[in-house]
């Protein structure tokens, strides 16, 4: 049975265990001072955020802007680095004009370098329940726009989020809830309706029918976005169209549409009509059971009943949706293997945690003794984006020596150089293949996904260098002597010390004895060439079996 | 399966007569290549057409009640008979699914509409993982990873089950044996910078395999559970390294014909540009494997997008002109690799495949999720014309969708034996997998 109990007793390898599973990672100091606190406010405060310094990140976002790329549109760049903790969000993103790549590596930068690790690593967890794609949404701005609803509502109760996530302006443009209409003769489009119970809340054949998704379809007809006219981008890559900047959730409600607004559909913006058209199709609909009144223009937002709908799932389906959330968080943060029984016990902590709010329940499952067990360290296959950026945080220079360096651009650019090899390792950042996302755990891992892990880990260990403005600069700036603040005395040392730093499941000895052998045949003494064959170790660590898992 | 009076009586038509192993109903008025004995040494590609395709708007009916209830239903996403070539038994091919026509005509495509299953749940996923297990008793392995477990060496054949995708779907997962993923024409090498770099090539690998073998041979008592898990995975790509040569790559290649996405392919999209190159950019690199003399007998791809609940006209066409523009061009270039055991396209059939087909009723201008599926073969070695019944469209269930005339292990079971020639005991192990049901009936087209 999981024992959901709060640990009483609190070490440094437990916080390292939290810093690898709801986190990017922490160094041995950084996890030997939260370990310093007693565990309950110690964990409190790493979900909650606390004592995070945002100011030295807000001030390299700004230096990190990346607006100094050539211009590639005919419209100068314009776009102020606006200081703030998300100043990409819109200005950045039309600065990038729609380039996925540049969007990914911001996400990348921040995990590795964002002051409250907790909040991006969830964010991703969510990235991947909801998971949206880039390629149909076709608007970087949007995408981030949603990333940025998942870090402000991924503690929330979960009909918030999920709510939230169903007006999301990427999402309706990704599950076509844009062009949902239930009007006169038209039979609503079902896509989101059907996804926000199996993918979304509850799973698949978990307590619906055909019918509860054509009802729900129904509800949400005519939910749409607007976008001002500023917020339309033009298409570089394709004259006369036009990218969304930023939207604004419309339900209908009969309402004038507003000035300047422009009415967001698939095939880019209409015209705005002089009214938001009525595409809503009215009167009541009957969902899982229960039957749903439109509400009058007198008494709430116009004809939208959708969101009650969508709320009364978690209400009236509580026993299905709180076993799909467990199941979800569970493999994300605790184990692949877990028992039904272990899924039961967390079901039933989602289930009479009032309305279903994330945040208590997160503080419950992440101080439990049975997140802390042995048989659950190093239980789960690592997905490529945590991975890397976690031995980037362990061999890269940190963000305030960079700044002191007067290098903080190149921290950004060193992940543009590398995103695309998320693609290949398995997890292209904001945007999935399907709205399923990525499989996670022992999925993670194929040959082809090996490969590319050991093209990462040469790019981090062994100090790799790309050409920029015909200058050779290393991809992540790493200092050997950094990792080994005093020298090592012997190769058994370099090796436990670098372990210590990357924290892998334990290595089997004889494993241990053969790199050593073969790396430091001779007698030992802390040179250069020994420490460019500590690069070399630390390349075979993250290439080995044990630093996959986490 | 109900057998209904209207069933009955189109059980006697002609495409009926199709079913259940029959000879295949081929359109009588076209000079038909004979298909090719079958091969020593069979090669199957599997395309995953992903996402749920509409076929209805592929093949189209044309005549009778079919042609009236889809007339009906799809006010504005039917295909007018325009667009349509009649290609026998009421049922006519969409003309922007180009490349197909000219390999139906020469008796090159097997069709099978209505394939399908029992309870089917029309969630995009459940259906992909059940259409993968291919078992009445689903056990988390798939068809061609059973098949793998089955007839590939148990430790070598590294390279003969290959997936040109980034993942390793369910269907490619066996018990002993997994398919490996090359996504790239460079196949398995260790980063450039490694071979010239601090790390001396000698031994670089040398290392990581001991730490794999370590791992595999003693996980250790106690140990994490996904740590022999990740091990088996990094030995098999270290061993597929061997498979590839020195340098890791293949020889370079031009191919015989042009493929969807070359700035010489005729077809465009339906709203101009060029068409997605995706699906041919795979299969151009499964003929640049066969012609470098890798020795791979099954090869799985994927083409997405066929996910139509808006915009369908136009989104639907494009995708039928990359995906039949993809296979015939392949199937060209196939004539122009030579290999070992002979001629590519004498030694390949295609096997195309999608998790369900589509409401029949149209939404505003797309389908949502339906029941019974198309999939199809092609191949010098394939019977063509149409195999199982076409759907009654008078005859729909309670929500609207199609009743599925054949299950879709009858494909596998014609597949594994009939092609890949796995005897007929095994065949029916591995997909009743000790199930008590009759034999999956085999399909006539090989």
């Amino acid at each position: 049975m999981a024992n959901l109990d709060p640990i009483t007793s609190w070490t440094p390898a437990d916080a390292a265990h939290l810093g690898r599973r709801a986190g990017f990672g922490l160094s041995p100091e950084a996890a030997a001072a939260l370990a310093a606190s007693p565990p309950g406010a110690a964990i409190d405060a790493w979900i909650d955020g606390l004592g995070a310094d945002h100011g030295a990140f807000t001030a390299a976002l700004a230096h990190a802007d990346p607006v100094d790329e050539p211009a590639r549109g005919s419209a100068p760049n314009q776009a102020p680095a606006v200081p703030g903790p998300h100043p990409y969000l819109v200005e950045g993103a039309q600065a990038w004009r729609n380039d996925l790549s540049r969007a990914q590596a911001y996400l990348a930068f921040r995990m590795q370098h964002g002051p409250y690790p907790f909040q991006e690593r969830l964010a991703l967890f969510w990235h991947n329940l909801f998971a949206t794609g880039w390629q149909k949404v076709d608007s970087v701005a949007l995408m981030l726009q949603q990333q940025q609803t998942l870090r402000e509502l991924g503690l929330a109760p979960f009909a918030d989020l999920h709510a939230a996530m169903s007006r999301d302006p990427a999402m309706a443009i990704w599950l076509d809830s844009v062009l949902n209409r239930a009007d006169g003769a038209n039979v609503p489009n079902e896509n989101y309706a059907r996804e926000a119970m199996e993918l979304y809340s509850l799973g698949a054949d978990n307590g619906y029918n055909q019918q509860d998704i054509t009802e729900l379809a129904r509800a949400l007809s005519g939910w749409s976005f607007t976008v001002a006219a500023g917020d339309r981008i033009p298409d570089p890559t394709s004259p006369g169209r036009w990218v969304a900047g930023r939207g604004t959730f419309r339900v209908y409600d009969g309402g004038a549409n507003p000035e300047g607004e422009y009415l967001w559909n698939a095939l880019g913006a209409e015209a705005p009509p002089a009214r938001l058209p009525d595409r809503h199709g009215g009167g009541p609909v009957t969902f899982l059971g229960q039957v749903f009144a439109d509400i009058d223009a007198a008494s709430g937002p116009g004809l939208a009943k959708g969101e009650d709908v969508l709320r009364s799932i978690v209400v009236s389906r509580a026993a299905q949706a709180s076993q799909f959330l467990a199941r979800r968080l569970v493999l994300h943060f605790v184990s692949g293997a877990a028992s039904q029984a272990d899924l039961d016990q967390v079901a039933e902590l989602v289930r009479t945690t009032p309305g279903f709010d994330l945040r208590q329940v997160l503080k419950v499952l992440l101080k439990s003794q049975w997140f802390f067990e042995p048989a659950n360290r190093f239980a789960l296959v690592e997905g490529p984006v945590s991975w890397t950026v976690r031995a980037a945080r362990a061999l890269g220079l940190d963000l305030a020596a960079a700044d002191a360096a007067g290098a903080a651009q190149n921290r950004f650019a060193a992940w543009a150089q590398v995103v695309e090899t998320f693609d290949l390792a398995g997890m292209r950042l904001l945007d999935p293949a399907g709205p399923n996302g990525w499989h996670e755990d022992r999925a993670w891992l194929n040959s082809n996904t090996v490969r590319y892990r050991t093209k990462l880990a040469a790019a981090l260990a062994l100090g790799e260098t790309f050409t920029q403005g015909g200058a050779a600069r290393a991809l992540f700036p790493s200092e050997v002597a950094r990792w080994f603040p005093t020298a090592p005395a012997s190769p058994q040392e370099v090796l436990d010390r670098l372990v210590a730093l990357l924290q892998p499941a334990p290595i089997p000895a004889a494993v241990q004895a053969g790199w050593l052998g073969s790396l430091w045949p001779a007698a030992f003494t802390w040179d250069a060439a020994s420490q460019d064959q500590a690069r070399q170790l630390a390349f075979l660590i993250l290439c080995a079996p044990s630093s996959q898992l986490s | 399966m109900r057998l209904t009076r209207r069933r009955f009586l189109q059980g006697l038509t002609a495409a009926g007569a199709a079913a259940w192993g029959l000879p295949g109903c081929a359109p009588a008025t076209r000079a038909l290549e004979p298909a090719s004995p079958r091969p020593t040494r069979p090669i199957l590609v599997v395309i995953n057409i992903d996402g749920g395709n509409d076929w209805l708007n592929m093949l189209p009916p044309t005549a009778g009640q079919n042609r009236s209830v889809y007339e009906q239903r799809r006010p504005t996403l039917r295909v007018l008979p325009a667009g349509l070539v009649e290609i026998g038994a009421g049922a006519g091919l969409n003309t922007d699914f180009s490349g197909m026509s000219l390999l139906s005509d020469r008796g090159r495509v097997a069709w099978i509409p209505g394939i399908g299953m029992n309870n089917p749940n029309l969630s995009h996923f459940v259906s992909t993982d059940l259409w993968g297990q291919g078992s009445a008793q689903p056990g988390g392995t798939g068809w061609l990873g059973r098949y793998a477990d089955a007839a590939f060496a148990p430790a070598g054949d590294v390279l003969r089950g290959i997936t040109v995708t980034n993942d390793l779907p369910v269907m490619l997962r066996g018990q002993g044996r997994s398919f490996v993923s090359i996504t790239s024409p460079s196949g398995f090498v260790f980063p450039s910078s490694l071979r010239g770099g601090l790390l001396g090539a000698p031994w670089d690998a040398g290392l990581l395999e001991a730490g794999y073998d370590a791992a595999v041979s003693d996980p250790g008592a106690g140990g994490p559970p996904g740590l022999a898990y990740a091990a088996q995975v990094g030995k098999a790509f270290l061993s597929a390294t061997q498979g590839f040569g020195t340098d890791g790559t293949l020889p370079p290649r031009t191919p015989a014909v042009p493929y969807p996405g070359d700035a010489s392919y005729p077809v465009r999209r339906l709203d101009g540009g060029a068409l997605s190159g995706g699906l041919a950019r795979q299969l151009k690199l499964v003929a640049r494997m066969l012609a470098g003399g890798l020795d791979a007998q099954v090869f799985f791809t994927r083409v997405g997008g066929f996910d139509t609940h808006a915009n369908q006209q136009v989104e639907h066409a494009n995708l039928m002109r990359a995906l039949g523009g993809s296979i015939s061009a392949f199937y060209e270039d196939l004539a122009d690799v030579q290999t070992e055991s002979g001629n590519a396209q004498d030694r390949t059939m295609i096997l195309a495949w999608s998790e369900f087909g589509r409401r029949v009723q149209q939404n505003q201008n797309g389908t949502d999720h339906g029941t019974a599926g198309l999939a199809f073969c092609v191949g010098r070695g394939v019977t063509g014309g149409f195999y199982g019944a076409y759907p009654d469209l008078g005859d729909l269930d309670g929500n609207g969708n199609l009743r599925f005339t054949v299950d879709f292990r009858s494909l596998y079971a014609t597949v594994l034996e009939r092609w890949l020639g796995l005897p007929a005991p095994a065949t029916d192990a591995l997909l009743l997998q000790g199930a008590a049901l009759p034999a999956y009936p085999r399909l006539g087209f090989v």
